[in-house]
């Protein structure tokens, strides 16, 4: 008898784990029902604009077209989707930003596994009778990001934008007389005039924040054709010298940055670097405009001695116009999703006036021609920056195949961290920089 | 003979559920890990290029794979080293010694093991903090100034405390359990030959629960393996530039972004065959004839 009930709940066991083993996909709509509405599934990262705004344009958008939304947010939206993509199960719209750690986007650049947006881009929208095209400021769609194979294809669709410069204590500098300057002559002339105050003149978040610093940088001193030609890996380009004006300012700006910097440039100590413009440890860092919801509460403990201000990246001389990086985030549709067309729609209604209303509630500026003159406050300053004569430099470093120990990060970014430090020099980086960029060019896509 | 025949099927059945899942769950992954090694592959391409050893080729020559190797061999042994130390001493003292409060200095130590990682990493950020930290307050009494704990150079040792102060307790609680079970009787008439407690220690506490030191040996090297993973992407994120980048934290990070998924395998493999080599020698270097008592 025992030997029996012990057989039984081994196979128990056994069916248990068979189970365990299926899927559980049955069909959530009749068959022999009338065609159900389409259902799209939607993935959006959650970031400081919250994730209400994305149930509210979806419900926007099922009252619009129909078409049922499944929404998925989340702060590690990677963690959330990877997974099920790689068995093939894909969303039918992302919407990410390139340069996170996880890369998604950039996996699927590489994989060729992105769905062409430019017949979408002319498409009306729904409910309107303009086409994303019309609506989208110009050059978004062109940049190396949207356009990561350089076919003249638009893969990524540009969403919240953000300028990125240099952010600072305005209060601090109107306190002490000082002005903002406008050249890396000046930079310089105020780093010593602060440091003879206990002020160190740079910090920055972690290394990551380069991205938008490194090319405002080459473009403030060779213009965006000489951003074109780097980020391009163009064979020669770091022996040039107006590279090696690029790779001077790097040198001479690590001797300014405040030695704490890099202990706490990982992303557990990071908003402590952010601090220290805040309680005038250093003056400047590279930021985008959400850190003024990041650090609100900071904020509120300095009251009256402490108020943002931005600024673009000094020009190389007072010729040289300055400039400031554009950072945005983007929408995509997965090469491997079900509902290409019905995606396509929900691509086109994130342009339409009434989704770009709801998300300006939040703060996410689209860049759609007049959006960002309806703002107010601080974020009117930052996004006026543009109209205040800086230039805007866009893109990222152009798309490349898999190279074993090579990234872009721990090419162009992280060693900053050693430079401060002092544990490599300017020719340890600019070598590095060569070899990789040699690396990359041979890598490229497209 | 029918019995015997009935008797087998019985013992198949009562075994096929662990070998099942034991197969699908460790064996196949396993097997692909391997075999994934000798490919080159992006995760959300399928297309796969059979590349035999150049992946292997490509991480002798990755300075960064080398570094973090290096940074996981040295964080097994100062960890390994210091964890065993303190746990032993500090299992001998409560074990042996009459101590006031013994219950609460077992309940202290092992505190940091429930703790979950992201706690211990947000604790030691207080602590390492460069200028209102707890450690750099404390050396300020004694003029030295701004030590950037999380800086390049104190980078693993930070790491090293970390992980020694959160693995402390569970091993002193293992060390307890088998010390408790030596006879009395041996530290009594030793203590009549004249041994100090210090002799006992070494003579008579270390040579009987020497299996056991020896198995938590092999978990010390495993587990290092993967707590350093947990630690290191909490703490430092592998930064200020690598410096504290451990060979998982690197796998994982190339997988997504750099060689792929092939190479990322690759760096599993060498992992893998790492761990297994070290438990070996660790085994084999720690043998003794077993003592009965």
């Amino acid at each position: 008898m025992k030997k029996i009930i012990a057989l039984l709940l081994a196979m128990v066991m056994t069916m248990a784990l068979v189970a365990c083993g299926g899927t559980s996909d049955e069909p959530a709509t009749d068959e022999g029902g009338e065609a159900a509405a389409t259902t799209i599934k939607v993935a959006a990262i959650e970031t400081a604009y919250g994730s209400q705004v994305w149930a509210d344009v979806a419900a926007a958008f099922e009252a619009e077209t129909g078409i049922k939304v499944e929404l998925t947010t989340d702060k590690n939206l990677e963690d959330v989707i990877s997974g099920p993509m790689q068995n093939g199960e894909y969303p039918d719209v992302v919407h990410l930003a390139t340069g996170r750690p996880a890369g998604l986007t950039e996996q699927l650049i590489k994989a060729n596994a992105m769905h062409d947006l430019t017949n979408m881009l002319a498409t009306t929208i729904p409910g309107e009778s303009a086409t994303p095209a019309d609506k989208i400021v110009g050059g978004f769609t062109e940049t190396s990001i949207t356009s990561p194979y350089g076919d003249g294809k638009t893969y990524l669709a540009p969403m919240f934008y953000s300028p990125c410069g240099l952010f600072y204590n305005a209060k601090l500098f109107e306190e002490k007389g000082w002005t903002v300057p406008t050249t890396w002559d000046e930079m310089w002339a105020l780093g010593d005039l602060a440091k003879a105050e206990g002020i160190a003149l740079f910090t920055y978040p972690t290394t990551g924040y380069f991205d938008t610093f490194i090319p405002t940088l080459i473009a403030s001193v060779g213009g965006t054709e000489l951003w074109e030609s780097i980020s391009n890996y163009e064979e020669g380009i770091w022996e040039t010298a107006e590279a090696q004006k690029v790779l001077d300012v790097i040198a001479k700006l690590a001797t300014y940055v405040h030695p704490n910097t890099p202990a706490q440039a990982n992303n557990q100590d990071f908003t402590k670097n952010q601090l220290m413009v805040m309680t005038n440890d250093a003056l400047f860092m590279p930021n985008g405009t959400w850190i003024t919801g990041e650090m609100r509460d900071a904020e509120a403990t300095l009251e009256n001695e402490f108020a943002w201000g931005m600024t673009a990246l000094p020009g190389f001389d007072s010729s040289a116009a300055p400039y400031a990086y554009c950072w945005f985030e983007q929408a995509w549709i997965p090469a491997g999703a079900e509902n290409i067309e019905a995606a396509e729609q929900f691509v086109a209604f994130l342009y339409s006036d009434k989704a770009a209303e709801i998300f300006a509630t939040a703060g996410a500026i689209q860049p759609i021609v007049g959006v960002a003159d309806g703002l107010e406050g601080e974020n009117k300053v930052f996004y006026s920056i543009y109209d205040n004569g800086a230039k805007a430099c866009m893109g990222a470093f152009a798309a490349f195949g898999e190279i074993p120990g090579v990234t872009v990060a721990d090419t162009f970014f992280a060693p900053i961290d050693s430079l401060v430090a002092g544990t490599i020099t300017i020719d340890d980086y600019a070598e590095l920089v060569k070899t990789n960029s040699a690396q990359m060019a041979a890598a490229k896509l497209g | 003979m029918k019995s015997n025949s009935r008797r087998t099927a019985f013992l198949f059945t009562c075994v096929a559920p662990a070998v099942i899942l034991f197969t699908i769950f460790m064996l196949v992954p396993t097997f692909n890990v391997f075999r994934l090694s000798l490919f080159q592959r992006s995760t959300f391409n399928p297309q796969e290029t059979f590349i035999g050893l150049k992946n292997f080729q490509m991480l002798m020559n990755d300075a960064t794979f080398i570094r973090s190797m290096q940074n996981m061999l040295l964080l097994i042994v100062m960890v390994t080293v210091f964890t065993m130390g303190t746990a032993l001493v500090f299992a001998g003292i409560l074990t042996r010694e009459k101590l006031r409060g013994q219950n609460f200095f077992r309940i202290v130590f092992y505190i940091p093991n429930i703790l979950s990682v992201v706690v211990i990493s947000g604790i030691f950020s207080a602590i390492y903090d460069v200028d209102r930290g707890l450690l750099n307050s404390i050396l300020s009494v004694f003029g030295s100034e701004g030590v950037l704990w999380k800086g390049e150079e104190h980078v693993i040792m930070s790491l090293v405390i970390a992980m020694v102060w959160q693995a402390i307790g569970y091993y002193m609680v293992m060390y307890m359990a088998s010390m408790a079970a030596v006879p009395v009787d041996l530290y009594e008439s030793s203590s009549l030959d004249g041994a100090t407690g210090v002799t006992q220690f070494f003579q008579i506490t270390l040579p009987l629960i020497w299996t056991n030191i020896r198995t938590t040996l092999t978990f010390f090297i495993i587990s290092t393996i993967n707590m350093a993973f947990l630690f290191v992407s909490a703490m430092t994120s592998g930064g200020p530039n690598n410096a504290s980048n451990v060979a998982l934290l690197y796998m994982y990070n190339q997988k997504n972004l750099g060689g792929g998924y092939g190479y990322a395998m690759a760096i599993g493999v060498v992992i893998f065959l790492f761990s297994f080599g070290l438990s070996a020698i660790v085994n084999k270097a720690t043998e003794r004839d077993v003592l009965e008592y």
